[in-house]
């Protein structure tokens, strides 16, 4: 978002903070005229699992930052529609290739009545790279920060991270290299506020009910672990009048079944995701309730490039050209995800899907052209391969269909080995496998969080594959500071990489859902599918 | 007897002591920790991970670290639930799982004795193959179908009880997870005391008792229920531990908040402490229960004296 605030121009300032604010109090209130709202403006949501937190600086999981997304705001957020909004922060602008300013509103506050100043992110920030936080988060948002890497490594005070305010309500960030997608990464709450005084009060104590001070939209009232967490809207929120909802309730129901179950029995308003297989029954059955957006995310089979057998990209190739992933897609999976040819998904910001060209051709000829790299690289029909999955029906169907069409097409034997997921997940970090199912939803809405997955030395890549001409533009995109230029490079970029053929893309995300169709602010273009309470509201029914 | 029960409850520790090594030692040979997941952290993050749960420790040290805070209490930080330490997820979760499992336990033994009873006494009749029809029904269905077809007639159809989910043990939520172990209990129960009662009713000194012309209700009361009953209790032991503790597949049809869901993920999710602590719970209630049962024979028979 362009902000149209100016460092040297109080004024413009001002009048900037106001349109913006103008905007997002336009925005924020989101019921469409004509609707009706129901006069009790309570719902309930199932969040697929219990939190691992309500921390900001160490949630990991969907289900916490979902709750920790109403609990508290940062500089931005993101709407209904996955759109950047302003958060705390007014408006921002990149004053230089590598700082940000951000202007904070003055009339933000905390639940117990505190005001929010610029020193408030400078804490947290801090707080987050700090080494004794032992955020799971910090190698992957602290990045980003000056000094933020180092800082979580052990080799620099906190004191360093290159976070300052230039006044009580301006804050400036400085990047090790230029971030133009800044505004989203600090959407993430782990690069929100946190209420110092109370973190220091209560030590590891301070998320609980009694002691949490927040800042969001809605604030902490009951905390029943693994069964339910309830929120009430806050009035001391900045922008409460906009809120419709008085009362949030998050179910930690794992079990999809037993979530539907609730959904039908009324006890639920919107269900965490539907079992597999069960999409086209529901959407039969539910034509009014059921949803199922594409998001950010993509399934993929690594193969392990260090492999003496995937050593040679012809077979890399030949394995991924005979997966029809139509067939994948609305045969076998049949929950509506979308074909896959490449890591970059659709809808990512910075850069554009890329494809192979035999995607479009027959399948019988890319069945001929398949054999012929097999045969030129020496592995014969008859030929077993090992392919590791976690147990789960899911994966077990899409294994069964990619080994039979390894089996009828190229006569490959596969061998598949179903294991517990934290076994499965050891094997693929040491490089211990052959091929393994994998899955990646995005961090952040933008290309390089999908490069990770196939960069030389990322933590990410389990391939272990490299290509330094693709490393060399992704480098020279990230420093552009024109984001055309810096899309075209990162698609260049992902398109020599993927021609390595280092993994085989499948399918991408998307979620399969039933929500009531009294619930207002549903969006089918949520790619990263994150929700606040704020932009929902109750339909008159 | 209360030697006994002193000496049992001694022998208790070396059994805890045995069960939490064995238990800490298979935990950590098993592949994959606490923090590996499908984003992999990177060796840094992992290095300030492992040093502030105090697992950059040689394994040694960090068993001692564990026993000494065991000795004061604490059953440590989880690391699946980050907020919570180990004994305040036991406690939030325990009265759950012992209301649920215990209450349906204590109305399986009133039915189960009452059905087996009748079918015993009513041997090869109408009501003895209803009472062995509903028995045998309750062992052939394993709880995730008789669970969820409970929810689509009570709570969906009849919209009678909530389909799941738990609030502050609130009697509505507690109905049908109680209904779903008791059916199943009482199948167990049921059987056992029904076979128990009919080869009692077989032995001499009920045939003596006949013989000397004492009503049936007397000899049913007096006489055969007792040793009747040893196998029963044998039964109630295992049947409530695995009820309070082991109800996984009712609480997650259910939705409950209970120990067998947390055993389940911190197994998971490899949540070393959680998995500890629990497993030092399951080993006292189990060897309590034993004890328990053990008592009760002597109370049942006669014969037995400690």
């Amino acid at each position: 978002m362009n902000s149209r605030w100016n460092m040297k121009s109080t004024v413009k300032a001002i009048a900037a903070g106001a349109l913006l604010a103008g905007a997002s109090l336009a925005m924020a209130a989101n019921v469409p005229t004509g609707v009706q709202l129901h006069a009790s403006q309570e719902m309930v949501r199932n969040n697929g699992s219990e939190p691992d937190t309500l921390d900001p600086a160490l949630a990991e999981g969907v289900p916490a930052n979902n709750i920790i997304r109403e609990l508290f705001e940062g500089l931005t957020a993101t709407d209904g529609t996955g759109k950047v909004v302003p958060g705390v922060a007014e408006s921002w602008k990149q004053v230089d290739p590598k700082t940000w300013v951000f202007k904070l509103r003055n009339n933000a506050k905390w639940s117990n009545g505190d005001g929010i100043s610029a020193a408030d992110f400078i804490y947290s920030m801090r707080r987050f790279v700090d080494p004794k936080t032992a955020s799971e988060y910090a190698s992957t948002f602290g990045i980003f920060i000056l000094n933020g890497k180092e800082i979580t490594a052990g080799k620099l005070p906190v004191t360093e991270l290159g976070v300052k305010a230039l006044d009580a309500y301006t804050l400036e960030i400085k990047t090790p290299f230029p971030v133009g997608f800044m505004p989203d990464l600090v959407s993430n709450l782990q690069l929100g506020p946190v209420h110092k005084a109370t973190v220091e009060k209560f030590g590891k104590e301070w998320t609980k009910p009694a002691n949490i001070v927040g800042n969001g939209a809605f604030s902490l009232k009951d905390w029943q672990v693994n069964s339910k967490i309830v929120l009430a809207k806050s009035p001391s929120y900045w922008d409460a009048k906009n809120v419709q909802l008085t009362k949030m309730t998050y179910l930690a129901v794992e079990d999809g079944n037993a979530d539907v179950k609730l959904f039908e029995s009324g006890e639920n308003d919107w269900v965490y995701q539907l079992p597999p297989g069960t999409y086209d029954k529901y959407k039969a059955q539910y034509p009014k309730d059921i949803h199922n957006a594409p998001m950010l995310g993509l399934r993929y089979y690594s193969l392990n490039n260090a492999d003496p057998v995937f050593k040679d990209v012809r077979v890399r190739k030949a394995l991924s050209m005979v997966i029809d992933r139509d067939i994948l897609s609305q045969r076998v999976t049949a929950d509506g995800q979308v074909a896959a040819y490449g890591v970059i998904v659709n809808g990512v910001a910075g850069a554009d899907v890329t494809t192979y060209d035999w995607a479009t051709w027959p399948m019988d000829k890319r069945v001929a052209e398949a054999k012929k790299l097999l045969a030129d690289a020496g592995v014969a029909p008859g030929t077993k391969l090992k392919f590791a999955y976690n147990t789960s029906e899911y994966h077990k169907k899409m294994a069964i269909f990619a080994a039979s069409e390894w089996k009828t097409k190229l006569g490959i034997d596969l061998e598949m080995e179903a294991m517990e997921f934290k076994v499965l997940i050891k094997k693929r970090n040491d490089g211990d496998y052959q091929m393994a199912r994998n899955g990646w939803i995005a961090d952040y809405n933008d290309a390089t969080t999908f490069l990770t997955l196939v960069q030389c030395d990322s933590d990410q890549n389990a391939q272990k594959n490299c290509n330094r001409k693709a490393e060399a533009l992704i480098d020279e995109g990230n420093q552009s500071l024109d984001p055309a230029k810096r899309k075209t490079l990162l698609t260049q970029a992902a398109k020599i990489i993927m021609e390595d053929y280092p993994m085989i893309p499948l399918l991408q995300y998307t979620v399969p859902r039933l929500v009531k169709s009294y619930v207002g602010g549903y969006s089918a273009t949520n790619s990263m599918d994150r929700y606040r309470a704020k932009d929902l509201y109750i339909i008159k029914h | 007897m209360w030697t006994y029960v002193f000496r049992r409850v001694l022998a208790m520790i070396p059994t805890v002591f045995v069960v939490i090594t064995v238990c800490y030692l298979l935990l950590h040979a098993t592949p994959g920790g606490p923090f590996d997941s499908e984003r992999k952290v990177s060796a840094v993050v992992l290095a300030n991970l492992n040093a502030k749960y105090h697992l950059d420790l040689p394994l040694w040290q960090q068993y001692l670290y564990y026993l000494n805070s065991l000795l004061h209490g604490d059953l440590g930080a989880s690391f699946r639930y980050e907020d919570w330490s180990v004994n305040e997820l036991v406690a939030k979760a325990l009265p759950v799982s012992a209301a649920i499992g215990g209450g349906s336990i204590l109305i399986s033994l009133v039915l189960g004795v009452f059905l087996g009873t009748i079918a015993a006494l009513r041997q090869n009749s109408v009501v003895d193959y209803l009472v062995m029809g509903i028995s045998n029904a309750g062992t052939a269905f394993p709880s995730f179908v008789i669970g969820p077809v409970l929810i689509l007639v009570f709570a969906i159809w009849l919209k009678v009880a909530p389909a799941g989910g738990w609030d502050a043990f609130s009697p509505r939520y507690m109905v049908l997870p109680m209904s779903l172990l008791t059916f199943i209990n009482v199948a167990s129960i049921g059987r056992v005391m029904r076979g128990s009662l009919i080869e009692v009713l077989h032995s001499n000194f009920i045939r003596t008792a006949r013989a000397k012309g004492l009503p049936m209700r007397v000899i049913i009361l007096r006489h055969a229920l007792k040793p009747a009953l040893l196998p029963v209790v044998s039964l109630t032991g295992p049947l409530a531990i695995s009820s309070i503790t082991a109800a996984v597949v009712t609480e997650s049809v259910f939705s409950i908040p209970g120990l067998g869901k947390l055993i389940l993920n911190g197994a998971g999710n490899r949540d070393y402490t959680l998995v500890l602590g629990l497993v030092v719970l399951v080993t006292v209630i189990t060897v309590v229960f034993n004890l328990l049962v053990d008592l009760t024979y002597a109370l049942l028979d006669p014969k037995i004296r400690y």
